[in-house]
């Protein structure tokens, strides 16, 4: 019977499955030229970087470069435990990242809360919001020298604290964006409701709100976190010695006379993986975090 | 135990009024319906009630107590809302408790009052469950619930049903009627479904345009209309109405294809006066062909069951008649009708007013 009604319409069905299958087959080629295309793009760099920290001298400079080097060794990693504060940067690196994170997802979720939710007049809402993006439109280099002379003038340069204050004051505008959206995607019955149940604006906030924003809280730290992490321009800035974080140190290995490849690669690699198992731990979080409010119940 | 008045509420949003000017008294242990078309004001007549919009003028009372600017949470009322609005992390019992613990009940005293409504409610099996979990008909009775947990002073429901697929709309109906009954509060309804308000309320308010334009029993409302929108608005299916003329006679009014004598009727009107006459499906006579005044041919008959809808023309109009459970009568059959004068709601054209109703716009409490 579907036969019939299909050579009705001019195509034996035969010939249009044949067809079908392919221009899937066409379509499944083309997208995994595409995969394979963006995954070389981010991996190859990552993937030279872990076995450059893992070559000797020799095989670092050679030319033509190598990517699987022949021997093996461990010497960048060696030398690298050996210097003492090693520990204390990346512990550094850590305390600056969680703080930070902590203040600005903070601060930044209730700010979000109160923009996405307060009736204000002449639209003061967008204006502040759009007011707070503005301050990550210029480059960060353009506030270098004020911020300097500002850490300075409150005694914190080398400090954890004035890393601490920038990456958050960095951190805010992206976070209070990325809350807005979420908070005005949630629906408002479930906050009257709770009103009418006699909850304070407060408890409304921490009781109802809190929980469901949960997954988007998770994946903002995450993004929070890796940029904190990641900070170099205001870290080798407002740090000599005691508060370096690790991509300071990184850089350090950029000497007068040359460069100390494979420390510098082992570095990299030891700093790349708290980041990297941290995202692993939580990527149901981030996914559905990212995704949330696509998805209505 | 409440009364609730509405003395002189008017809601402004920038230059819209939602509400004009609204009176409205529910004396304590009624069941009053707000019931309109979408946009009528009714909802917004609620969230005023519940303390979820701001009154522009005017006040509310709960029994002699003034709320017009008390907080939601103080007013010591539950609302039952039309997307159930269940908090979607907690489990059904701790959405039933919900209310509860934030008044800093004790744990005991929370246990045995969720348990008691979800027993109320026959959802005791779902308590553990998350509302995602449950379906359209649960999550409704999980909502009621919460707020049958509180027992307020007054319950608010907005378009409880409307979610809700035809049948167990229609079942639910049942169950709130009699839940209601048994609970005598004070209840405030609001629902664009004129079934609804005509079976469940012991009287209901009719709102268009946030000005409401009857209040009174359902049986009152649906038999002696104030107004054009009020007889449209209830009955299934809609009266009729047909455009007429009052003749020179001042007794005979005179339409496309029709003339009909208003005999025995008290009626101001005046010779050569425009007026729209309302009679209800069901109050039509059908009879065969030259039996009865006015002749027509059957365009459509809809057998619904418990009776069969024939739509036949007068004029230009086309007129619902609803007759018996069985009928004979066939699409494009000669028939003949009659519009007994008794039945017939006569209405002034330019204002929609009725000329026939005796009862004031609060016709009785």
């Amino acid at each position: 019977m579907a036969d019939v009604a299909q050579n009705a319409l001019g195509t034996p069905p035969g010939k249009q499955r044949q067809r079908r299958v392919s221009s899937d087959s066409g379509w499944s080629i083309l997208r995994w030229i595409m995969i394979i295309i963006g995954m070389t793009i981010v991996l190859v760099p990552f993937l030279w970087l872990v076995t450059t920290s893992f070559k000797p001298e020799s095989a670092y400079l050679a030319y033509p470069p190598r990517f699987i080097p022949d021997n093996w060794t461990l010497e960048g990693y060696r030398i690298l435990f050996q210097k003492e504060q090693l520990g204390r940067f990346f512990l550094n690196s850590l305390v600056i990242t969680l703080t930070s994170t902590v203040l600005s997802v903070a601060f930044g979720s209730i700010a979000a809360y109160s923009l996405a939710r307060a009736k204000l007049p002449f639209r003061l809402n967008n204006i502040i919001a759009f007011w707070m993006l503005l301050t990550r439109m210029y480059p960060a280099i353009a506030t270098a020298i004020p911020y300097f002379l500002l850490i300075r003038e409150l005694n914190l340069l080398d400090t954890r604290w004035a890393l601490i204050i920038t990456h958050t004051a960095f951190n805010l505008p992206f976070v209070i964006w990325l809350m807005i959206g979420f908070y005005q995607e949630l629906p408002k019955e479930l906050e009257r409701a709770a009103m009418v149940d006699g909850c304070s604006a407060w408890q409304r906030f921490t009781k109802i709100v809190l929980p469901l924003s949960a997954p988007a809280l998770v994946a903002t730290s995450i993004l929070a976190a890796i940029l904190s992490w990641n900070e170099f321009l205001f870290a080798v800035m407002l740090t000599r010695n005691e508060a370096k974080t690790l991509p300071v140190v990184m850089s350090g290995f950029i000497t007068d006379k040359g460069l100390l490849w494979n420390q510098m690669t082992a570095l990299g690699v030891i700093t790349v993986l708290p980041v990297l198992l941290f995202a692993i731990a939580v990527q149901k979080y981030l996914v559905r975090g990212l995704t949330l409010g696509a998805v209505k119940e | 135990m409440t009364s609730v008045t509405f003395d002189h509420v008017t809601k402004r949003y920038g230059q819209v009024e939602a509400v004009k000017d609204l009176n409205l008294e529910i004396p304590d242990g009624q069941f009053m319906t707000l019931v309109g078309p979408s946009g009528c004001g009714k909802s917004t007549t609620l969230n005023m009630l519940a303390g979820l919009d701001d009154v522009t003028e005017g006040d509310i009372y709960l029994d002699s107590d003034r709320v017009t600017n008390t907080p939601p949470g103080e007013r010591d009322i539950a609302m039952v809302f039309q997307s159930y609005a269940l908090y979607p992390h907690m489990s059904v019992r701790d959405n039933l408790g919900f209310a509860l613990k934030i008044r800093n009940e004790s744990r005991q005293d929370i246990a045995s009052r969720v348990g008691r409504a979800a027993e109320m409610l026959g959802i005791t099996e779902l308590l553990d469950r998350k509302p995602r979990q449950l379906s359209g008909g649960q999550r409704q009775r999980v909502a009621l619930g919460r707020a049958l947990v509180r027992e307020p002073r007054l319950f608010l429901l907005d378009e409880p049903l409307s979610n809700l697929d035809a049948k167990l709309r229609v079942q639910m109906r049942a169950e709130l009627k009699l839940l209601f009954d048994r609970l005598a509060t004070t209840v405030v309804y609001v629902t664009h479904d004129q079934a609804e308000a005509m079976t469940l309320s012991d009287r209901v308010a009719i709102f268009n345009h946030g000005v409401v334009q009857q209040i009174g029993k359902p049986l009152e409302l649906y038999n002696h209309p104030r107004n054009i929108f009020v007889a449209g608005f209830l009955g299934s299916p809609p009266m009729n109405f047909l455009d007429g003329e009052i003749g020179e006679d001042g007794q005979m009014v005179r339409g496309n294809g029709f003339s009909i004598p208003l005999t025995g009727r008290k009626l101001d009107i005046s010779r050569g006066q425009k007026v729209v006459l309302g009679i209800r499906p069901e109050d039509v006579s059908i009879g065969a062909a030259g039996s009865l005044p006015l002749h027509s041919a059957v365009s459509l008959v809809e057998p619904m069951g418990s009776s069969t809808v024939i739509y036949a023309p007068i004029g230009d109009k086309l007129v619902t008649v609803e007759t018996g459970k069985e009928s004979s009568i066939t699409a494009g059959s000669s028939i003949s009708l009659e519009l007994p004068p008794d039945s017939i709601h006569v209405f002034d054209a330019a204002s929609g007013e009725s000329l026939t109703s005796t009862s004031g716009i609060i016709t009785s409490v």
